[in-house]
């Protein structure tokens, strides 16, 4: 077990390391760098100032070098002024300006993240307040996706073929088939608009008061989470996982539904509810929880789409953001929180799998 | 400057020009508003000059108190002079003021100045300062603070100040001249040039020249928000918001006229206008930034109603002298003529703007002559052409790939090929146009305003200047152009100004159709949040009814 762990660890660093060095090399192209100083130090400054930016602020080294700085294997690079004064990347991530008082190297292996120059905040502020808007939103997706996907895939799949089945398969297949990007914007379409959709005959027909029946921008729920601002953006994302979900657990039902067990219970004279209930459920869930695991990396991407279109300020939009404007040591800790995600959702489907199904053994 | 400012009663004379076009059918009801508020005619006085009576005006004061929502983007903040966006400044409007400030008719009204006056020959500036102005934290507005403004915009080793450029005249050396400012007296301050420049008050103006405090070394004004006006920032996240409410701690200087509001919250809601539709539908924004397109028209159907702004901001369709053919005036007038250019306006900017006059001076400049255009005349074009004997000869017409001006220019290729003539279309991609676009021998630039019609002038059209696109070269316009550029008042400079929109007429420099006008969409309750030529938010006036 402890072996397992640690190989598992050891596979979530390598691929850490493999995928930030993709991203920093990507993001310091030296046209990107360019775009940079333009966005920090003026949209119209000339070339000669472009180049003065970037050799103050330590981007003239080789990439390898500072990715070693951002790492935290190669000393942060120091710059004394005219004046005396020392400048560094360690002497602005600890805010200290005396020299000799920073430390020589501040990557993430000491525990620095950096400074994004989008937000011109820490990173790690950045990260650990959009990331917690992003959970409370994936906690309402789960709590509506999971229940809903189960309900819909065990209805279905207790009799394959019956009219229930297609029914419920049809929609299960067709939610899943519609991409965020589409959903949400039908979503907002259909309940969120003054004009078209369901709202102008709601508010006809004197139901509603306000001009619509859900919010079309999440916004508000930053500062207060009530169901009309979080309805829409909740039930894009999880309809989308919803059908997948559903699909897999149908799948694992009917598979159950036709065990010698379960028809040795209904030759016993057990009523199809209690063996529903008693006997197919446990065994069929297995299947579905390894696979709602691995779906949470998977809503992470509709994530983007969905706090974009909803403007709701959380993980997703946070890399959005990050990529629109070459932020670059806010792109490299996302792509590190992404990789954690995925292969701690990894993890736990796997140590979930050994005690749902006794028949497997990690060795 | 002594910066006559037309009594109440007195009508801007272009304004009854227009009145005149208006009743010989030449410009419609609409248009014909549009230009004559422009020129700062009160809007039922526009009316009275057409004969008719103004519809219902509702009651211009606000209310004190209440609360506005406001979409619009917040960027990371830095040091004022170095802004590069609106919207910076946008939002410490409410305590960062400036000097002077730039209307919507065009004027240059005074601020924490209280007058200046220019000596006749435009090198002398005296700026007297407004008496009785305090900062927020109780230090009183002195002619000090003002030159140590002054020195802080010239000095050019502070990257991206772009403040240095617009102060060349009092400059040296990329820092301020010594000598160039003197201090008179606590509330007097005189500004010596260097060379004549009637632009350096309007220079002021700009959104980079918010006045701040000596205090002032950081480069976050919100995280040390000493300023002169009534609000104070309460919260600044970048990308997401800001929320501005009313210092209860400070008397304003202009109490009474304005700070109506208790609290004012900007929302960024990203890029996309059917995110900030979706908001204004849930009842989450109340006005919008800047609306483009179409949203205009939709945002109207929510019950938000557009304001406009006209502005000198424009697409130039223009020859360059320098490759033949177009170094043939006759070829040149002859293009022209064949453009109508309202046609341009309606085809390819949906007829959101002002017809222009292919001279490159906004009816909104204050030293605007009313000169009339080329006429349209595509038969008399054709015959023109012919007799230069380039009957058969193909024309090319270059545009950027930006969706607007590559549809304008479909519309002018197509009106000279409707007249006869052969000509062909190139649209080349944003990446590559910028590198050569000074050479193109027939293409279109798009041109950002300046409150000056002397100013792009000045830029784009004088001989030998840099961004000189059209490779005109003219001795007589340069002279006018100088002698326009020594003259303070308006008025005066008109008359030179008649005189060189005259030559760019007769010389047949470009072919600029339209002059674009800039939309806000707002509640009908918000009340003097009209869209602003140069994007400002002035939030300290607005109000709701």
């Amino acid at each position: 077990m402890l072996l397992f762990l640690a190989r598992r660890i050891g596979v979530m660093l390598v691929t850490a390391l493999c995928l930030t060095f993709v991203v920093f090399y990507l993001t310091n192209l030296p046209a990107k760098l360019e775009t940079l100083a333009k966005t920090q130090a003026g949209a119209r400054i000339s070339d000669a100032e472009v180049a003065s930016w970037l050799d103050r602020n330590g981007y003239n080294q080789p990439m390898l070098t500072r990715y070693g700085e951002w790492l935290g294997v190669v000393p942060g690079w120091t710059r004394e002024a005219a004046d005396g004064s020392v400048n560094g990347r360690c002497y602005r991530l600890t805010s200290v300006s005396e020299p000799g008082a920073a430390p020589t190297r501040c990557g993430l292996i000491q525990g620095y993240w950096g400074n994004s120059t989008r937000f011109r905040a820490d990173v790690a502020d950045v990260i650990s307040s959009r990331l917690g808007a992003t959970g409370i939103l994936m906690l309402w997706v789960l709590i509506v996706m999971v229940p809903m996907a189960l309900m819909v895939g065990v209805l279905a799949g207790m009799r394959e073929g019956s009219r229930t089945d297609r029914s419920l398969s049809t929609f299960a297949i067709a939610s899943t088939a519609t991409p965020e990007y589409v959903s949400g914007v039908v979503f907002i379409a259909l309940l969120a608009s003054s004009t078209v959709g369901l709202s102008p005959l709601l508010v006809n027909w004197g139901v509603i008061d306000g001009p619509v029946l859900f919010q079309g921008n999440a916004r508000s729920a930053l500062e207060k989470i009530t169901f009309w601002n979080f309805f829409l953006p909740v039930m894009t994302i999880a309809l989308y996982g919803m059908g997948y979900v559903a699909r897999i657990t149908r799948a694992s039902m009917t598979e159950v539904m036709t065990q010698q067990y379960i028809r040795t219970a209904r030759l016993k004279g057990v009523s199809f509810r209690n063996i529903v209930l008693r006997h197919a459920l446990r065994n069929a869930l297995i299947a579905p929880f390894t696979v709602i695991m691995l779906q949470i990396p998977w809503l992470l991407n509709g994530v983007v789409i969905v706090e974009v279109l909803f403007s709701y300020p959380g993980f997703g939009w946070v890399l959005f953001e990050a990529a629109a404007n070459n932020d670059i040591e806010l792109l490299l800790a996302a792509s590190v929180v992404a990789v954690v995600v995925v292969l701690i959702t990894q993890l736990i489907s796997d140590i979930g799998y050994v005690y749902l199904n006794p028949r497997i053994r990690i060795s | 400057m002594t910066h006559k400012k037309r009594k109440a009663t007195e009508l801007h004379p272009a304004a009854k020009l227009y009145a005149r076009e208006h009743a010989e059918g030449k410009l419609s009801r609409r248009e014909f508003m549009t230009r004559a508020t422009a020129l700062g005619v009160a809007v039922p006085a526009a009316y009275g000059l057409i004969g008719l009576t103004a519809p219902a005006v509702r009651a211009d004061t606000p209310q004190m108190g209440g609360a506005l929502r406001m979409q619009m983007d917040i960027k990371a903040q830095r040091d004022p002079r170095t802004w590069d966006w609106s919207e910076l400044a946008n939002v410490c409007r409410g305590w960062l003021e400036y000097l002077v400030s730039y209307e919507r008719d065009g004027t240059v009204q005074p601020v924490l100045l209280e007058s200046w006056e220019a000596s006749d020959d435009a090198m002398t500036f005296t700026l007297n300062v407004r008496p009785g102005v305090k900062w927020n934290n109780g230090d009183d507005f002195t002619s000090a603070d003002v030159a140590h403004n002054i020195e802080r915009w010239c000095d050019a080793s502070v990257e991206g100040n772009s403040m240095a450029g617009r102060m060349s005249a009092i400059s040296e050396d990329g820092k301020l001249r010594e000598g160039a400012i003197e201090i008179v007296d606590d509330l007097t301050l005189r500004l010596h040039l260097s060379s004549p420049d009637i632009a350096i008050i309007v220079n002021m103006t700009d959104y980079p020249a918010a006045v701040v405090h000596q205090s002032f070394t950081g480069d976050d004004p919100v995280a040390n928000p000493i300023g002169t006006g009534p609000y104070l920032p309460v919260s600044h996240d970048t990308g997401i918001g800001a929320v501005i409410e009313r210092n209860p701690d400070h008397t304003w200087w202009n109490e009474g006229n304005g700070a109506y509001l208790d609290r004012i919250e900007f929302v960024d809601l990203g890029t996309d206008p059917a995110a900030w539709m979706a908001a204004a539908e849930g009842g989450e924004i109340d006005l919008t930034y800047q609306t483009t397109g179409d949203f205009v028209d939709l945002f109207e159907m929510i019950g938000l109603p557009a304001t406009e702004a006209i502005t000198a901001a424009t697409l130039a369709v223009r020859f360059n002298q320098d490759s033949p053919p177009y170094d043939n005036v006759n070829v040149r007038r002859a293009l022209q003529m064949a453009v109508n250019n309202e046609l341009v306006l309606e085809l390819g900017y949906n007829d959101r703007g002002t017809v222009a006059d292919n001279h490159h001076v906004c009816p909104i400049h204050p030293e605007y002559a009313p000169t009339g255009g080329t006429p349209f005349d595509p038969e008399q074009a054709k015959a023109m052409i012919d007799a230069e004997g380039l009957g058969d000869h193909e024309f090319e017409l270059i545009s950027i790939d930006d969706e607007w001006q590559a549809a304008s220019c479909d519309t002018v290729a197509a009106q000279i090929r409707a007249a006869g003539i052969n000509i062909n279309r190139t649209i080349l991609p944003g990446a590559t146009f910028w590198n050569d676009w000074l050479n193109y021998p027939f293409s279109s630039t798009e041109w950002n305003m300046r409150p000056l019609g002397v100013q792009v002038l000045n830029l784009a059209y004088r001989s030998g200047v840099a961004w000189n696109e059209a490779g005109f070269a003219n001795a007589e316009f340069d002279a006018l152009l100088d002698e326009a550029n020594g003259i303070p008042d308006a008025d005066e400079r008109r008359e030179v100004m008649a005189k060189i929109q005259q030559i760019m007429l007769d010389e047949g420099v470009l072919i600029q159709p339209y002059w674009r006008s800039l939309y806000r969409n707002a509640r009908p309750n918000v009340l003097n949040a009209e869209m602003h030529p140069t994007f400002e938010v002035r939030y300290q006036h607005y109000g709701l009814a």
